[in-house]
């Protein structure tokens, strides 16, 4: 009786279910991040370990700094850039891969191919691919005629973003466009056969029927591509290394070129710390609008 | 150096308090490490991987007679600054962890190797000063670290190129670069960066930097460890870095990372880089027809006649407070310089020894050791035994002693110093002015006040003196 | 005309995803000197092999690194943090979505922002938590610290997943007389199975793609994974082994995105089903 009685309880299993997973967050995740922020408030070094308390003695050096500003600025700008050119692509994407067409499994196994590499291998192929003395992209580009001076990818600071941009959307593009496939799939067939019985034509179908009923699956894709590129250190490190002249640092990797290359703890603690504020209000923003437009879509 | 430590501090606590709690929530299985005798070497993966090879096998030879149980692991370079922070935060990892430049912001954390010092310099003679002052902080009166072995670092130049231009035996000042940039331009115009110096944030263009600060006669700090960057010999070695910017290189130079001056030298993209022998060494495994064409330059003179070079890197052995056999660790240290001579070979020629002595005969009485081991050397690289052609073709390197100095000078390392090179500072304030970003004046202005503001933190510590004598 | 626009865009997008792995497959078979040619030189195609091609690059990967180890130590981490993320994160997820009521919605957001939390620093407070727990070095130190990242993310995961699956299928197995306990062990499994094929994705593509971790815990060279091993072992001081590289990330991807390949439209129907029958 009691047994059944206990299997019963949704409140005895729910917390029992959710221990786990609580644990591991407050213990493995929780603590550490606690570490993580005391250590900001410090002017710990690499060497020593111990604890001095600096205040707000690190942001406030930051925030005057310009090198942060610009990694900040660039954050921004890579995130933005990166999933604004993910969107558009993916979409395009997942109609084309919708379709019906031969050699379409062999097309679709070449676009999974940048999910499936390591990104530390990822970064270090683009790297040769844009070093600017070897670049097979400026040997095309020369050889078609098409340029007649010179790009120097890495060592120009606004080519230099656009090709971390670049690496960014190009390993993020399977994974949003499976989602976007999968929110195409799930539209019902009803909705669009019946725009197509109104007359409306490819465009008119996309924009005012299907995009809408895409929003909530592409926000979150977005927000996981948000999540992906902000807080992503290997590729800014090892296309650029923050160079030139620390124009396309990125906070991960200033927080690292600070705090652990630099030996400057809690700097680099500070620096890192900085974005989390922002993620959430991002993520809080998107998962509010996706779950607004999915009850809108209904 | 400071009072013993009392108990913990409060972060310790902390860390070791909920560590502790976490452990016992979800690891009840922690085992004892069985006591037995080991030893853990981690290194830098050498510039010559034939070194490597040697090193290895060295250890695990060395282990064998010992009853040691020896493992190496090698890492990149790059990676070299993350392990050390785990290990101190872990306070737990490597006995011997070899740094590639002075870890001055590690000396909290690591042995005095004072007596190591000694029993090597009673052995071979003296270390050399320039090891010295990359491996003894004067504030502290420590050794934070022990040099094995110093690298040169001279100007590598494609003989049949500067031939072509009338400079056969290659540049010798600075100002020479920038004379031989539009020459190199007009007879090769498929060379896209005739002068190839970087400007990055990597090693190479790091020393540079310095070796043009300093032939200048300019330097980050005083021998009293006072901020003198802010003067008018370094506003003329930045003003310089932009002329030969605009003569000799383009953007590329900025994005360049350590690889970079040795593959646009074997790809014959570029005329003069300032590198090791590894470049050369390279071409010379790949079988690149470009290998007969290198050679090499000692540092270049500066507009007073001045002439400095970083060494290139410096092999320095750290022994962490926390490391499990210390004394083992010491004991390999000082045969590894018994047999410096098969390291030297084993690197084929890139590591110089940081005691000379430790390379001589061994039946030459202590006085006279250095000298022979000098003069070893100095044999060995006029007559390369490893595939030169002309077999003389390193001469130049031989000389070495004359122009290489330490980071810091013409002060000792420190770790101010340590993060000003790690941080990129300088390769940045040239990169700054070359790219018309800022004046060469605002350039140094800006890296100035950055390196004073990290030399203040470090004062702060205790770990780094003067501050009187600082520039404004 | 449509058809034409249609391989158009497919072989566009083709090129954009895959020139880098062609470029990869071209350099792990190139000799150095036909690779080291400055990109000004019109006449020396880069896209081909203008010398005979070569295994020299693929010999080094395979002979004188370990790289089949890596690939065996990548595959025991995966499982491993599979097992664990699954076990841990699908309960989790399904206590929020079915048995938490109003509260559970926030709980789930406040444990997907631990999520959010950037990597770079966490890595100095846990090596001294993997040093304490004696597992420095040791592949068990990625399998405990790995489902720091994937378990919040799947636990929020399986949460929103179950919101969008019908709860009329567990209420009936109610009102047949299952118990709370049965209808979770024996009914909500089957409901589940598409989510868990998310998670099993999710959590292979951060595990192989994770560095900085595997650096601050692995010291010997047998004990890496593929992401860590590969660039430590190929990029020699002042060397990058290119070609050796660029196989090193050839023969991992293809094989993986086979696989992904393969089940991808599994992944695509799960989706699909638990928005459907909504």
């Amino acid at each position: 009786m009691t047994r059944r009685a206990v299997a019963d309880r949704e409140d005895v299993l729910g917390v029992l279910m959710l221990a786990p997973s609580l644990a591991y967050v407050i213990l493995l995740v929780g603590v550490p991040f606690f570490l993580a922020i005391l250590l900001s408030f410090s002017n710990a070094t690499a060497g020593s370990l111990r604890f001095e308390w600096a205040g707000f003695g690190n942001y406030g050096a930051i925030l005057g700094d310009p090198i942060f500003q610009r990694a900040l600025r660039n954050s921004v700008v890579v995130t933005v850039g990166s999933q604004a050119l993910v969107v558009v692509l993916a979409t395009a994407a997942a109609q084309v891969f919708r379709a019906t067409f031969r050699g379409k499994r062999f097309a679709r196994f070449i676009l999974l191919l940048p999910w499936a590499v390591p990104v530390s291998l990822a970064a270090i192929a683009w790297t040769w691919i844009f070093d600017s003395t070897f670049s097979v992209i400026n040997w095309t580009l020369k050889a078609a005629g098409l340029l007649h001076g010179w790009l120097y990818w890495l060592g120009d600071p606004a080519l230099a973003l656009v090709a971390i941009i670049i690496v960014q959307a190009w390993r993020i593009l399977p994974f949003a466009t499976v989602i976007v496939l999968a929110g195409l799939a799930s539209i019902p067939q009803e909705i669009v056969e019946a725009a197509i019985v109104d007359g409306a034509g490819f465009w008119r179908r996309l924009f005012q029927v299907e995009l809408p009923l895409l929003l909530p699956v592409v926000t979150v894709a977005v927000l996981f591509g948000v999540v992906y590129t902000a807080t992503d250190l290997g590729v800014v490190y090892i296309l650029t290394g923050g160079g030139p002249a620390n124009t396309t640092h990125v906070l991960p990797t200033l927080a690292f070129q600070r705090g652990i290359l630099g030996a400057d703890l809690g700097q680099g603690a500070a620096i890192a710390v900085f974005l989390l504020p922002f993620l959430i209000v991002v993520a809080v923003a998107m998962l509010r609008l996706a779950r607004r437009a999915e009850v809108g879509a209904r | 150096m400071t009072k013993p430590r009392k108990g913990m501090d409060r972060r310790e606590f902390v860390t070791t308090a909920t560590g502790a709690a976490v452990a016992v929530a979800l690891a009840p299985t922690i085992w004892i490490k069985r006591q037995q005798k080991t030893l853990k070497i981690l290194q830098w993966s050498h510039f010559v991987p034939s070194y490597d090879g040697w090193f290895d096998k060295y250890a695990k030879d060395w282990g064998t007679s010992q009853g040691v149980d020896v493992t190496v692991d090698h890492i990149s370079l790059a990676d070299l600054g993350t392990r050390a922070n785990a290990e101190v935060a872990a306070q737990q990892g490597h006995d011997l962890f070899q740094f590639l430049s002075p870890p001055g912001a590690f000396e909290p954390q690591t042995l005095d190797m004072a007596d190591v010092v000694q029993e090597a310099a009673r052995r071979h003679g003296p270390i050399l000063d320039l090891c010295k002052r990359s491996t003894y902080n004067p504030v502290t009166k420590r050794w934070f670290g022990f040099s094995d072995n110093y690298v040169p670092d001279p100007g590598d130049y494609l003989k049949s190129i500067w031939t072509e231009i009338g400079m056969p035996d290659g540049p010798a000042t600075w100002e020479d670069l920038v004379k031989a940039a539009p020459l190199i331009k007009a007879k090769h115009p498929e060379i896209q960066i005739p002068i190839g110096i970087g400007m990055s944030q990597e090693l190479d263009s790091n020393m540079a930097a310095r070796a043009m600060i300093w032939s200048f006669d300019g330097s980050v700090q005083d021998a009293n460890e006072n901020v003198v960057l802010k003067s008018d010999q370094t506003l003329e070695a930045v003003t310089f870095g932009v002329r030969l910017f605009k003569a000799g290189m383009n953007p590329s130079v900025m994005s360049w990372n350590a690889a970079s001056n040795n593959q646009a030298l074997n790809a014959r993209q570029t005329g003069y880089i300032l590198n090791s022998i590894s470049a050369y060494r390279t071409a010379q495994d790949n079988k690149l027809p470009v290998a007969d064409d290198i050679f090499f330059v000692g540092a270049l003179k500066g507009p007073r006649g001045t002439r400095w070079a970083s060494e290139h890197v410096m092999g320095i052995y750290t022994i962490w407070k926390f490391a499990q056999s210390p004394d083992t660790a010491k004991r390999f240290l000082l045969d590894l310089i018994g047999h410096y001579r098969d390291a030297v070979l084993g690197s084929k020629l890139y590591n110089f020894p940081s005691f000379p002595g430790s390379v001589a005969d061994a039946s030459v009485p202590l006085a006279q050791k250095p000298d022979a081991g000098a003069r070893w050397l100095e044999q060995v690289t006029a007559n390369d035994p490893f595939g030169s052609n002309p077999p003389s073709k390193l001469k130049p390197i031989s000389t070495a002693l004359q122009w290489a100095t330490n980071i810091g000078h013409p002060g000792p390392a420190n770790p101010a110093e340590s993060e000003v090179f790690d941080t990129f500072v300088l390769p940045t304030m040239f990169a700054n002015a070359a790219t018309d970003r800022m004046t060469p004046k605002q350039a140094l202005d800006d890296a100035h006040q950055q390196v004073k503001k990290i030399f203040e933190k470090w004062r702060a510590k205790g770990l780094v003196a003067g501050g009187s004598g600082d520039h404004a | 005309m449509k058809r034409v626009a249609l391989y158009a865009a497919a072989l566009g997008f083709m090129v954009f995803a895959g020139f880098p792995f062609y470029w990869m497959l071209v350099t792990t078979f190139k000799q150095n000197r036909d690779l080291y040619v400055g990109a000004s030189d019109v006449s020396h195609i880069p896209w081909i092999f203008n010398d005979p091609p070569t295994l020299d690059h693929v010999r080094l990967l395979f002979g004188e690194t370990e790289f089949p180890r890596w690939v065996l130590n990548t595959l025991i981490v995966v499982v491993a943090v599979v097992v664990i993320t699954v076990a841990v994160a699908v309960p989790a997820g399904y206590s929020l979505a079915r048995l938490a009521g109003r509260w559970g919605e926030r709980m789930g957001m406040g444990i997907f922002f631990t999520y959010l939390i950037p990597p770079t620093l966490l890595f100095v407070p846990f090596s001294r938590l993997v040093a304490l727990l004696g597992l420095h070095n040791s592949l068990g130190a990625l399998i405990l610290i790995y489902p720091t990242m994937t378990i919040p993310f799947c636990t929020w995961l399986v949460m929103g997943f179950l919101r969008s699956v019908p709860w009329e299928i567990e209420e009936q197995a109610m009102i047949d007389g299952y118990s709370r306990l049965a209808v979770i062990l024996r009914v909500a499994p089957r409901l589940i199975v598409p989510g868990i094929l998310t998670v099993v994705v999710f959590t292979f593509t951060l595990v192989m793609q994770e560095f900085v971790y595997a650096l601050t815990f692995i010291s010997s060279v047998e004990k890496m994974t593929i992401s860590l091993g590969v660039p430590i072992a190929l990029v020699r001081g002042d060397v990058y082994h290119w070609g050796s590289l660029m196989a090193a990330a050839l023969f991992t991807s293809i094989p993986l995105a086979i696989v992904y390949n393969l089940f991808i439209d599994r992944f695509i129907q799960g989706f699909t089903m638990g928005a459907v029958k909504g």
